[in-house]
């Protein structure tokens, strides 16, 4: 009779870089796991029958890709933790929940489409780029999904600025304001607030370099797919411009 | 400001398309926009972050002319970084410029001055530009090279040199910018010495004077001419200030045109008048929302832009949309005469005589 361990699928690798995979990882697996609570306790606000499935669609989406990452740690030899009760995703998780209590459908896709998926798709393209073997493909397949979801929701969003203009963007900036900082302190070169509990031990960022990623590229990454999706809403660039440099570091 | 109904964009007549000049300038424009309550960014967290910002306006321009026509603009920021302005990163520059040039498109342009190395990269083939409708594109060099001549002609008059003895030397002669003021300075001095790169290029232009009867002798080496130049225009940034030491008259009237300018008066000569050319003052009213006066344009005068963008701006105030300057040595005393008398209409004259240092004081 075959053990448990026996059944264990082979691990791909185990290298020196693993520990580093295994907090890159983490990170994107509680990311995942924050945007389906994120889409399921969207479901519960939509009036039209037809998104609230796709909200529902889009939560059961993210919980597969959380599995797909997880997937891919135990291909590479790492247990993923996550913790959605991590300071900066719990208070990326607030901003959102924030507008679910207003029932503020818009207020939602602005903090999940533009701010997270921004970051999502900048870093999981980072990542997919330079993680070996099956772990950058799954990261590049993902980044592949979070683009469709980022496509479907910009029509809608660009339609509600067309009919507003001035509110529209009101509103993006003061979620701006909660969201982006956030993630600007999750992705600052040190974290200057103590460990952000999610990675295993220490942080990963001063590691990163060794597999070809640092923090200081994935920000960058992050506020450039940030502002380009802020400009193809319309929003004027002298403005986003000014939101960006005012963020901290 | 262009106080439109809320919501809808305001009006875009003419962009400007630059750069930061060095990292200091760059900086100054962020910590501007973080606003005083906010620390300035770290220089190594700057470094870090603009290289990925994607070109994008970064203040709206109103302009007004002494004539009492007005426009309303953009400056856009290509965003590239300073000390990648070599060639190994044409490439990637040349994409950038292309950007902010899309951007200037969508934002409904209708003319946009490159500035800065933005015409350089595009070398005037406007063809590598996104497509367009209705926006028109100009490098702008020729209101640049109208301010560099006014600026030697003035300097020349108010120290009292006789621009007619002069021997003229031009760095970077067969440019866009140099070779434009080559046309311009060489019938009016008594010998010219030609430098740049391209020995090809140097003949080229060599015989085209030398056909109206001009004295010239060409060099790609600084060190290889027969004599001492007392007037210099430096139309492309060298490599070091020194290069010019022991090349040029020790009182030489020195023009630094090029971009960036790095002619420092202290560094290389000592003794000679050294003056920031190519920029122009406008008269009329210049604002920028936000406020960056004095920080995008670092001179120690008010209103003064570089003669490049200046062109865009004259040449909307004239109403006339026209790609004026297409680079590639086509600038003829001819068309630097008609853009600075479009230019001078409006009340865009040549700037104050500054270098590094500060204003140029007569000796």
């Amino acid at each position: 009779m075959e053990t448990l361990m026996e059944l264990k699928p082979p691990a791909e690798c185990t290298s020196p870089t693993a520990s580093i995979w295994q907090d890159v990882l983490a990170q994107a697996v509680t990311g995942e796991l924050v945007a389906a609570m994120n889409y399921a306790a969207l479901a519960e606000i939509c009036d039209d029958p037809r998104e609230a499935g796709e909200a529902r669609e889009h939560a059961a989406i993210e919980r597969a890709h959380a599995a797909a990452f997880m997937a891919a740690g135990r291909k590479i030899g790492v247990d993923v933790v996550s913790n959605v009760d991590g300071k900066h995703w719990k208070r990326l998780s607030g901003a959102f929940m924030g507008c679910v209590a207003e029932r503020d459908t818009i207020g939602c896709l602005i903090v999940q489409e533009i701010m997270l998926e921004s970051f999502a798709l900048a870093s999981y393209t980072r990542v997919a780029n330079v993680a070996p073997g099956s772990l950058g493909k799954v990261f590049g397949a993902i980044a592949a999904d979070e683009q469709e979801h980022a496509d479907h929701a910009m029509a809608i969003l660009k339609a509600e600025r067309d009919a507003n203009p001035d509110r529209f963007d009101d509103k993006l900036h003061r979620l701006h304001l909660e969201v982006m900082s956030t993630l600007a302190k999750m992705l600052a070169k040190d974290c200057r607030d103590g460990h952000c509990e999610v990675c295993v031990s220490s942080c990963v960022k001063p590691s990163l370099f060794e597999v070809s990623l640092s923090a200081a590229q994935l920000r960058g990454a992050s506020l450039q797919q940030y502002l380009k999706t802020l400009d193809a809403l319309g929003l004027p660039g002298e403005i986003t411009l000014a939101w960006i440099a005012q963020l901290p570091v | 400001m262009d106080c439109t109904a809320a919501g809808v964009a305001p009006r875009v007549d003419f962009a400007l398309v630059g750069h930061p000049e060095s990292w200091k300038a760059a900086a100054d424009v962020f910590s501007a926009l973080r606003g005083p309550d906010r620390i300035p960014l770290p220089d190594d967290e700057l470094k870090d972050i603009l290289p990925w910002i994607p070109p994008r306006a970064v203040c709206r321009v109103d302009v007004k002319s002494i004539a009492d026509a007005e426009a309303h603009g953009l400056y856009i920021d290509s965003f590239i970084p300073p000390d990648r302005l070599d060639a190994a990163c044409v490439r990637e520059n040349l994409t950038r410029v292309r950007a902010a040039a899309a951007y200037a498109i969508k934002a409904g342009a209708r003319i946009v001055s490159l500035g800065g190395f933005s015409s350089i990269l595009i070398e005037g083939n406007f063809d590598q530009l996104p497509p367009r409708r209705s926006t028109i594109f100009t490098t702008g060099n020729t209101l640049t090279v109208a301010f560099i001549v006014q600026g030697i002609e003035k300097m020349c008059a108010q120290e009292g040199r006789s621009l007619r003895r002069s021997t003229l030397l031009v760095v970077g002669a067969t440019g866009d910018v140099g070779s434009g003021c080559v046309r311009c300075l060489a019938p009016k001095v008594r010998r010219v010495l030609l430098h740049a790169r391209n020995v090809e290029r140097l003949r080229r232009l060599a015989a085209e004077l030398e056909a109206e009867g001009v004295d010239v002798e060409i060099g790609t080496d600084l060190g290889s001419f027969s004599e001492e130049a007392d007037v210099v225009v430096c139309a492309a940034s060298l490599p070091s200030p020194s290069l010019l030491l022991g090349r040029v008259a020790p009182d030489a009237l020195v023009c630094d045109a090029g971009y960036p300018k790095n002619l420092s008066p202290d560094a290389a000569t000592s003794r000679a008048t050294v003056f920031f050319g190519g920029l122009g003052q406008m008269t009329g009213g210049l604002k920028f929302d936000p406020d960056l006066q004095g920080i995008l344009n670092r001179h120690p005068f008010p209103d003064v832009v570089h003669g490049c963008l200046l062109e865009g701006i004259a040449l909307t105030l004239e109403g006339r949309f026209e790609s004026f300057s297409r680079g590639r040595g086509a600038i003829t005393p001819p068309h630097v005469m008609e853009i600075e008398t479009i230019a001078a209409r409006h009340g865009i004259v040549l700037a104050p005589f500054f270098n590094a240092a500060g204003p140029v004081t007569l000796q």
